[in-house]
């Protein structure tokens, strides 16, 4: 009995998705076909990019809240440089504005040894600043309206661009993460940073790197998503931040580090997407949406937590410095 | 051999430590008074409006608003709770259903039901932060979009009026010339600064903020007092809702937008450490006091809005690496 609540645990992503896919074929008429398929995927995409980049930095023992404002300055900066670069070199500039954000976050948390919750709570509030800054709190058009719809071409009846680009990045982590040495320094680091270090490995460099690499993520979410539909908008992203936390924490990433998996992230994310899909269809309003993702995510923790401490001691309350 | 010189090194240390420390302290205790000084200063010669009754006034109105979630809020972080992040829900909660209950149960009780709700929802932060455990940034990030959707769908996602004048005369009144807000927020300021300095659950919460595991071996129980923390910002954010909803006879799901870091901000700025186990009501005061001078001078300036919030990003940040680097050189 205990064996196979324990495997049941352990592959929950797979049975929350699986849970999740068949409520939503049951309720929705025609939910299962290719084109709610390549729909999820697509939409699920743009989650998934930030995700990936999450799920490195959880497992780092780091957390980013500024990930939603950072989306929004990259699609921006993508979409501002349009006239002045031409559409690749502004994308390419766009990214790197993610890069530069958490360039910054990087630096308080690993140099300033602020908390990375404080200091990404900080510069949520910068960024989203900037980009209201930026573009006076106005949503800006896009050069070449053609492009965004190259973007959602869907080429063999299920992949966009964007899917493609999430699945072979997930698939790229999750090798990273199981197969090479950079990846198993990862785990040390967010399993306990001070015997990392004191087994040779730079737990600083780490997780800036981490940082650095989840900034450059969402700087491609965001620059994709305003290529997509053509505008760069301040207030893109801002409903993100649930979303994406819920995704990476659905799929069996522990918040105080140390533990995690690419495939698992893309359980979660793809249960996030089917979810959103359903209920799009549906046409359950926007906050209802937002109520669920909110829901998943507490119910998720509380289970991961309270499943942990019925096996060990109970864990003290967590302090992070 | 090797102990015993190592021992004195460590007594030279300290002593050359405390010496440094007596110097930072002073500028971490004076600092802050110097600060709102210089900035009323600044905003009397820069700009002939500021240095007005007129406009005290308007300081101390939207300081009461921001104010009262402030008294909460410095409990939550003194306990180590970190932040709450569902005030914006839960003053929606008090605005929102403080004025569309009105024409069905009247003004009073109306006010009283959003207040417990918002309650209600600090209670069940509180048991997902105190009692299982939960990182309380996810946790209140989590509720705080739960509790938002319910209260939109409860009202149908639209903007609500109030159908009682006499309720926002209320609030709107005046005192010897002091708006009936501030006074509110000034008494809650006192009962709150009362209860963490005056009582054993004051005196439980700087415990368990300083040391959890101290304190749960000295029989605070702890668990209830990090609860409590979110029960009481809860109740605070959803009263101060309340009266936000009273004053504009109007709420919208988003009025709460931005509290949560103008609190967050004003208890950090005021040099409540951030980790916990330190801090009173008075010094969170003065960092409000600071931070609300200090927006309304780049008000009055016409820096933009963007530009404002951008400061007080850098504020927020500015000040917890400042407390970081006090507490390694032993004040706090």
């Amino acid at each position: 009995m205990s064996a196979f609540v324990s495997t049941l645990l352990r592959y929950r992503v797979a049975v929350i998705l699986c849970l999740t896919l068949a409520a939503a074929t049951l309720i929705v008429p025609g939910f299962a076909s290719l084109t709610t398929l390549s729909l999820g995927l697509d939409r699920g995409s743009t989650i998934g990019l930030i995700a990936i980049g999450l799920t490195v930095l959880l497992i780092a023992g780091q957390i980013d809240l500024s990930v939603g404002s950072v989306f929004a300055v990259s699609g921006i900066v993508g979409i501002m440089l349009q006239p002045a670069l031409g559409m690749g070199w502004a994308a390419l500039a766009g990214v790197l504005a993610g890069t530069a954000a958490r360039v910054v976050n990087g630096f308080l948390v690993v140099a300033l040894r602020i908390n990375s919750l404080v200091a990404t709570l900080a510069t949520m509030l910068v960024f989203r600043s900037v980009a209201h800054w930026m573009t006076a709190s106005q949503p800006i058009p896009g050069n070449d309206i053609m492009f965004s719809i190259t973007l959602s071409e869907i080429y063999l009846e299920v992949f966009t661009v964007c899917s493609g680009l999430f699945l072979v990045s997930i698939l790229a982590l999750h090798v990273w993460l199981t197969r090479t040495v950079a990846g198993r320094n990862l785990f040390a680091v967010g399993s306990n940073a001070l015997s990392a270090e004191a087994s040779g490995i730079s737990a600083g460099r780490i997780m800036f790197l981490s940082f650095v690499f989840a900034s450059t993520l969402a700087g491609v979410a965001g620059v994709l998503q305003s290529l997509a539909t053509n505008t760069g908008s301040p207030v893109y992203g801002s409903e993100l931040t649930v979303a994406v936390i819920a995704a990476v924490v659905v799929g069996g990433t522990r918040l105080e580090g140390g533990r995690g998996s690419a495939l698992g992230t893309l359980g979660g994310v793809l249960t996030i997407a089917a979810l959103t899909t359903a209920m799009e269809f549906q046409s359950v309003p926007a906050y209802m949406q937002q109520v669920a993702s909110g829901l998943i995510l507490i119910l998720l923790v509380v289970l991961d937590r309270t499943v942990r401490t019925g096996r060990r001691k109970p864990a003290a309350a967590p302090v992070h410095a | 051999m090797t102990d015993i010189a190592a021992m004195g090194q460590t007594t030279k240390d300290t002593a050359r430590f405390s010496q440094g420390s007596r110097m930072v302290g002073l500028v971490s205790r004076a600092g802050l008074t110097l600060a709102i000084l210089a900035v009323i200063l600044y905003g009397s010669l820069a700009n002939p409006v500021f240095f007005t009754a007129g406009n005290f006034v308007n300081v101390l109105m939207s300081m009461s608003i921001v104010g009262i979630v402030v008294v909460g809020m410095t409990f939550v972080l003194v306990v180590g709770g970190m932040a709450d992040l569902s005030v914006p829900a839960t003053i929606a909660c008090g605005a929102i259903l403080s004025l569309a209950l009105q024409p069905y149960i009247g003004p009073v009780p109306a006010f009283a039901v959003a207040v417990l709700l918002a309650g209600l929802t600090g209670l069940v932060n509180g048991v997902l932060v105190g009692y299982v455990g939960i990182n309380p940034i996810i946790a209140t990030l989590g509720m705080g979009t739960i509790v938002l959707g319910i209260v939109q769908a409860a009202v149908g996602g639209v903007i609500v009026y109030g159908t009682d004048p006499s309720s926002a005369d209320f609030v709107k009144s005046r005192i010897l010339g002091v708006p009936m807000i501030a006074v509110i927020f000034i008494a809650i300021a006192i009962l709150g600064n009362f209860v963490l300095s005056r009582t054993f659950w004051g005196r439980w919460t700087i415990a368990t903020g300083g040391n959890y595991s101290a304190a749960q071996a000295s029989a605070v129980p702890v668990r209830a007092v990090r609860a409590g923390a979110f029960v009481i910002t809860a109740f605070a954010a959803g009263f101060s809702g309340g009266l936000l909803g009273l004053t504009l006879q109007s709420a919208r799901p988003l009025v709460g937008q931005g509290y949560e870091f103008s609190a967050i901000t004003a208890v950090v700025v005021g040099g409540v450490s951030i980790m916990g186990g330190f801090g009173s009501i008075p010094r969170a005061m003065a960092g409000l006091v600071f931070v609300q001078l200090l927006t309304n001078v780049m008000v009055l300036q016409g820096v933009r809005t963007p530009i404002q919030g951008f400061v007080l990003g850098l504020l927020i940040a500015g000040a917890v690496a400042l407390d970081i680097a006090l507490r390694k050189r032993g004040v706090a």
